[in-house]
């Protein structure tokens, strides 16, 4: 950015003193972070706490202005998302310290407002918290030095202030005001992010501080830029059409109203028009938009303003109005426009903080904010009457105070520019004439007069409440009368990073009898006659607003209804609840991209040559594929558990036949498991209708779903195969098996060595699931079943079952043992005991088969559980990594920590086996 | 061998996503079991077949002509992992039919879903009246 004089002449003496940027927020937000406990803890002092984080920043910023005010920047960065090149850049000139000024400064003011205003509230903690992220946000706003990070304050700023405006979430009026601010000011980031990514682009640097004009100026992306640009801070600062969310943004808590809607916040799209104005001043498109939307921004809050009969929304029309004069005054880009600018920003956020703290003190007190209830209340409240008066006169552009200035010098400022100039200034008397009128309307109707007609008795409240809007006043009344101190140190700097070139900065109170006098003297002849006519006027406005009856809110309200309806239109033709019909456009969708992406693979697939069939496996595949078939079409209920066996025991047959005996005996074991399961549950259910949706197009869809899903998987798998198998994974695993793992069964050494972390993830959610599935299984209440099941009730199976029982455990436990060198393993020797088991309970009847067996299958669980993690932890306290095999040679037989993990996995599948199996059993049905 | 394998695969998906669009819950659930098995095997396909011998290697012989072992090590926690989900769906099955008795696949979220708590009457029309019968056979 071309920021004229202020070229950074930080040299590396001061790079502490820079880092001391970074410290500034961290302080805020480490006290934001601690203010909830600070609050419990110090009920009564707690704002006088809080407060010192802000004011301490203050003084900081205070300290700097010598610096700053001759011209120096403090600059400083730390690497964010490298990557993208963004960095957390943070850079102090001279618009950021007036900035950091007027949030820090007000902000501690607002802080201890805030303790005596909400205080006794039982979410005061939260509140300072939020008050104390978004001070973080706001000064992170206008330090920020890279556009990104800009960006991620800027958003940040709409989210605390969403949390403000909601803080009184009880009331559905606060609700609604809160998301359309949050709608509003968060669409407007998103053009905003936009925006600054095409300028980013354009001028190729992503700090606003290396921006160069040249480099933008007539590119052919301009026009978006800017107008992206303008959407984000035009929505931020409540320009007109999107000025709806601020009056609303009053449902929240006074402070929240006098610090970001009329201090800070809103005039975030004003920081960043006045940052970018060196830069995208120059074209013409700028300075007429930024005039156009100004003045019917300030034209028609002003005349809403009037209008209202509540202090609170009375203030803040006049906060719309201020804003739309401000953006002028950009627009104008003069060099007493921008002075003006500056001016008339800080008098602003000095008066309106001060009359919005004085307009909650009031309501605190009197217990309303309806003009026409409230009057003779200089009496009662000298003190908060004192500032309110001080600061009325500032809002009114009486002098000596800041006020006065910086309208004459927007007069001046406009008057410059010629024609439009002239007819600019005639909004801005109307305007001004208005906002004069208001601050009557605020100071005479309220304190003077006679005693108005209060729900409360008033009181003068406590200091914690009036010195915040005296300060304030007191403030705006010092920087008018001593012009010449915010003019060397405050306003000089400023201007120069507003302002493209040089500007010669010089405040006067009296510069003779000006044009710009002039417009003063009418604008108060004018303010004063509207007050005398006030309730004619208001009247006439409210018969005009009832002619046209057109009101934003109502549609905004119409617009947010078609876009839910819209959007509830969209939702409803994906989102119908409908399994199936998800799942036919799920299939559908993935079958014809993976086919149409194969298509061109069909010649590759034809020539790929395939290892020839085997008999084994061909007779494998066709019963598997016959069980499918039969458990999907046939009614019935034990055809279909004979035909899922089918499917399953095809498979084991073909697993057999490709070499695979572990994989071809676990699908064995679990194949017989699931039928006993399948069985048990079936038998209490009715008979099963033969498959096939009712109408035919239905059945149509489906079948071609399931063709074309089909037909793409194999075309898949196919394409697949007729690669060359990348990689020599399965060469490593054979080769350091024997070495490495000291087991000859390569499956079962990848289970439980190699890969043991992925077994010991995969246990882990056999055990869950079986926990899960065991008490839906129980149903409520269960009970173990005394008896076996009635079909068992044999003398003679009985007791040839037990033995064959006892037999089955003992292979399980060779299976075990074995499972390292010759087929077998943990898991196949925890499916064979399950079946065993299984056999003594449907014979027995759980409760015998626990007194058989003497444990709980839960403790079996978590036994085995804690097998595979001590196989691990084993590793670990060796100083190897988890789950590292150890090995010993005892008389020569190997034992090792992959053993013991075998152990566990056996012992975890056997008792999930085994509980899902006893609550079943013992359900009472 | 691999392209018989792929088209059982492709077939054995085919049938499973048929059972998965029944309006039958019962047969919903065996297609959990029908995809699982299709799944397994395409796994295994992808490890390519024609090894002459399972994969276990002794100290004398030279690894040769072994199974690749990583995609049986897979499929063989698959199938463990998929009997657990099969019992899962089942014990499901068998609880919703208890809770809510028998339904079609389309009305079983509807049927279990319970309406949101700041569901008012009035603001937005009546609230549907949902009952949760113990319905037992």
């Amino acid at each position: 950015m071309a920021a004229g004089v202020a070229t950074a002449i930080s040299g590396p003496h001061d790079s502490k003193q820079e880092m001391r940027v970074f410290y500034l927020l961290s302080v805020i937000a480490l006290t934001g972070v601690l203010a909830p406990w600070v609050t419990r803890t110090l009920p009564q002092r707690a704002g006088w706490v809080l407060m010192l984080a802000p004011l301490s920043v203050f003084i900081w910023f205070v300290a700097q202005i010598p610096a700053i005010g001759e011209g120096a920047v403090l600059s400083t960065s730390v690497s964010w998302v490298p990557a993208l090149g963004i960095e957390l850049a943070l850079r102090l000139d001279g618009l950021s310290l007036l900035f950091g000024l007027l949030i820090s400064g007000i902000g501690s003011l607002i802080v201890l407002y805030a303790g005596a205003y909400l205080h006794g509230h039982h979410h005061l903690g939260r509140f300072h918290a939020y008050l104390l992220l978004f001070m973080l946000a706001m000064l992170g706003l206008v330090l920020a030095d890279d556009f990104i990070a800009m960006f991620v304050f800027w958003e940040l700023t709409s989210i605390t202030s969403f949390l403000l405006i909601t803080f009184n979430h009880q009331k559905g009026e606060s609700r609604r005001a809160a998301l359309q601010a949050l709608l509003i000011t968060g669409g407007g980031g998103l053009a905003l992010l936009a925006g600054l990514i095409l300028l980013g682009g354009v001028s190729d640097t992503w700090r606003f501080s290396e921006l160069q004009a040249h480099l933008v100026e007539g590119h052919v992306l301009l026009p978006a830029i800017i107008g992206l640009v303008l959407l984000g801070c035009f929505t931020k600062s409540a320009q007109i059409p999107f000025h709806l969310w601020l009056p609303n943004a009053m449902n929240a808590p006074t402070p929240v109203s006098a610090y970001l809607h009329s201090a800070t916040m809103v005039k975030a799209g004003i920081y960043l028009l006045a940052r970018l104005n060196p830069v995208l001043g120059g074209s013409v498109g700028w300075g007429t938009l930024l005039i156009t939307f100004g003045a019917a921004t300030a034209v028609l809050g002003a005349f809403l303003a009037f209008r209202q009969t509540d202090l609170k929304r009375l203030l803040a029309y006049t906060t719309v109005t201020v804003l739309g004069q401000l953006t002028m005054l950009i627009g104008t880009n003069t060099s007493y426009g921008l002075q003006a600018f500056v001016l008339y920003l800080v008098a602003h956020s000095l008066y309106k903080g001060a009359l919005f703290m004085a307009v909650g003190a009031i309501d605190h007190a009197t217990g309303t904010r309806e003009i026409a209830r409230l009057g003779g209340l200089i009496k009662l409240m000298p003190l908060t009457g004192a500032a309110v008066a001080l600061a009325a006169f500032s809002n009114a552009g009486l002098p000596p105070f800041f006020g006065f200035i910086a309208k004459e010098f927007k007069y001046t400022g406009l008057i410059e520019m010629g024609t439009i100039g002239w007819a600019v200034t005639l909004v801005m008397i109307l305007t001004n004439a208005l906002l004069f009128a208001a601050a009557c309307l605020v100071f005479i109707s309220t304190f003077l007069g006679r005693r108005g007609d209060y729900p409360k008795t008033p009181h003068e409240v406590s200091l914690a409440m009036w010195i915040g809007p005296m300060c304030l006043a007191i403030g705006g009344f010092l920087l008018g009368a001593w012009n010449a101190w915010p003019e060397t140190w405050l306003v000089n700097t400023a201007v120069q990073a507003v302002a493209s070139g040089p500007v010669d900065v010089r405040l006067y109170l009296w510069g003779g009898l000006t044009p710009a006098v002039l417009a003063s003297l009418l604008t108060i002849g004018l303010g004063i006659a509207f007050y005398c006519v006030r309730d004619r006027l208001r009247a006439l406005l409210n018969r005009i607003n009832s002619a046209w009856n057109i009101s934003g809110d109502l549609l905004w309200d119409r617009l947010l209804k078609r876009v839910f309806l819209f959007a509830g239109l969209l939702a409803a033709r994906f989102q119908h609840g409908s399994l199936r019909q998800h799942l036919v456009l799920l299939s559908l969708t993935i079958g014809a991209v993976l086919l149409f992406s194969l298509w061109p693979a069909t010649q590759t697939i034809a020539d790929a040559q395939f290892s020839p069939p085997t008999l084994l496996g061909v007779i494998g595949c066709l019963i598997a594929l016959a069980g499918a078939a039969a458990a999907a079409f046939l009614p019935g209920r034990l055809t279909l558990v004979g035909a899922l066996s089918a499917c399953g025991l095809g498979l084991a047959l073909f697993f057999v036949s490709v070499n695979a005996p572990d994989v071809a005996m676990t699908q064995l074991m679990v194949e017989t498991l699931s039928v006993i399961f399948l069985a048990l549950v079936f038998r209490r259910m009715p008979s099963i209708p033969a498959s096939g949706a009712r109408a035919p197009w239905k059945r149509r869809l489906h079948a071609g779903a399931a063709i074309l899903f089909g037909a793409s998987v194999t075309g898949a798998l196919l394409f697949a195969v007729s690669q060359p198998l990348p990689g020599n994974l399965a060469d490593w695993y054979l080769a350091n098996s024997l070495e490495g793992g000291h087991g000859a069964n390569v499956v079962n050494v990848i289970l439980v060595d190699f890969r043991a972390f992925d077994t010991l993830g995969e246990i882990l959610v056999v055990a869950l699931s079986a926990l899960a599935a065991a008490t839906l299984l129980a149903g409520s209440p269960r009970r173990a079943a005394q008896s076996g099941e009635p079909e068992f009730a044999s003398v003679l199976l009985r007791q040839g079952l037990r033995p064959l029982a006892l037999l089955m455990l003992g292979i399980a436990v060779l299976v075990l043992w074995r499972g390292h060198n010759l087929p077998g393993g943990g898991f196949i020797g925890g499916l064979v005991a399950a079946c065993a088991m299984t056999v003594l309970m449907l014979t027995f009847g759980s409760a015998n088969q626990s007194r058989l067996a003497a444990f709980k299958p839960t403790y079996l669980i978590g036994i085995g559980l804690a097998c595979a993690a001590l196989a691990g932890i084993l590793a670990l306290l060796a100083g190897q990594p988890f789950l590292t095999g150890l090995w010993a040679f005892p008389g020569g037989l190997p034992l090792g920590t992959p053993l013991l993990f075998d152990v566990g996995v056996f012992l975890t599948v056997f008792g999930s086996a085994m509980h899902m199996l006893t609550q079943l059993t013992g359900a009472r049905r | 061998m691999e392209w018989i394998a792929a088209i059982t695969t492709g077939g054995m998906a085919g049938f499973g996503l048929w059972m998965l669009l029944d309006r039958n819950l019962k047969r919903v659930v065996l297609g959990v079991a029908v995809l699982g098995n299709a799944i397994n095997l395409g796994v295994l396909t992808a490890g390519r077949f024609g090894a002459q011998q399972a994969a276990f290697v002794s100290a004398g012989s030279g690894a040769d002509d072994l199974a690749n072992p990583l995609p049986q090590a897979l499929v063989l926690t698959a199938i463990v992992i998929g009997f657990s989900l099969f019992i899962f769906a089942l014990a499901l099955l068998k609880r919703t039919r208890e809770l809510h008795g028998d339904h079609s696949t389309d009305l079983i979220s509807s049927m279990t879903e319970q309406p949101a708590p700041d569901w008012h009457a009035g603001e937005h029309g009546a609230a549907p009246e949902r009952e949760h019968k113990e319905t037992r056979p």
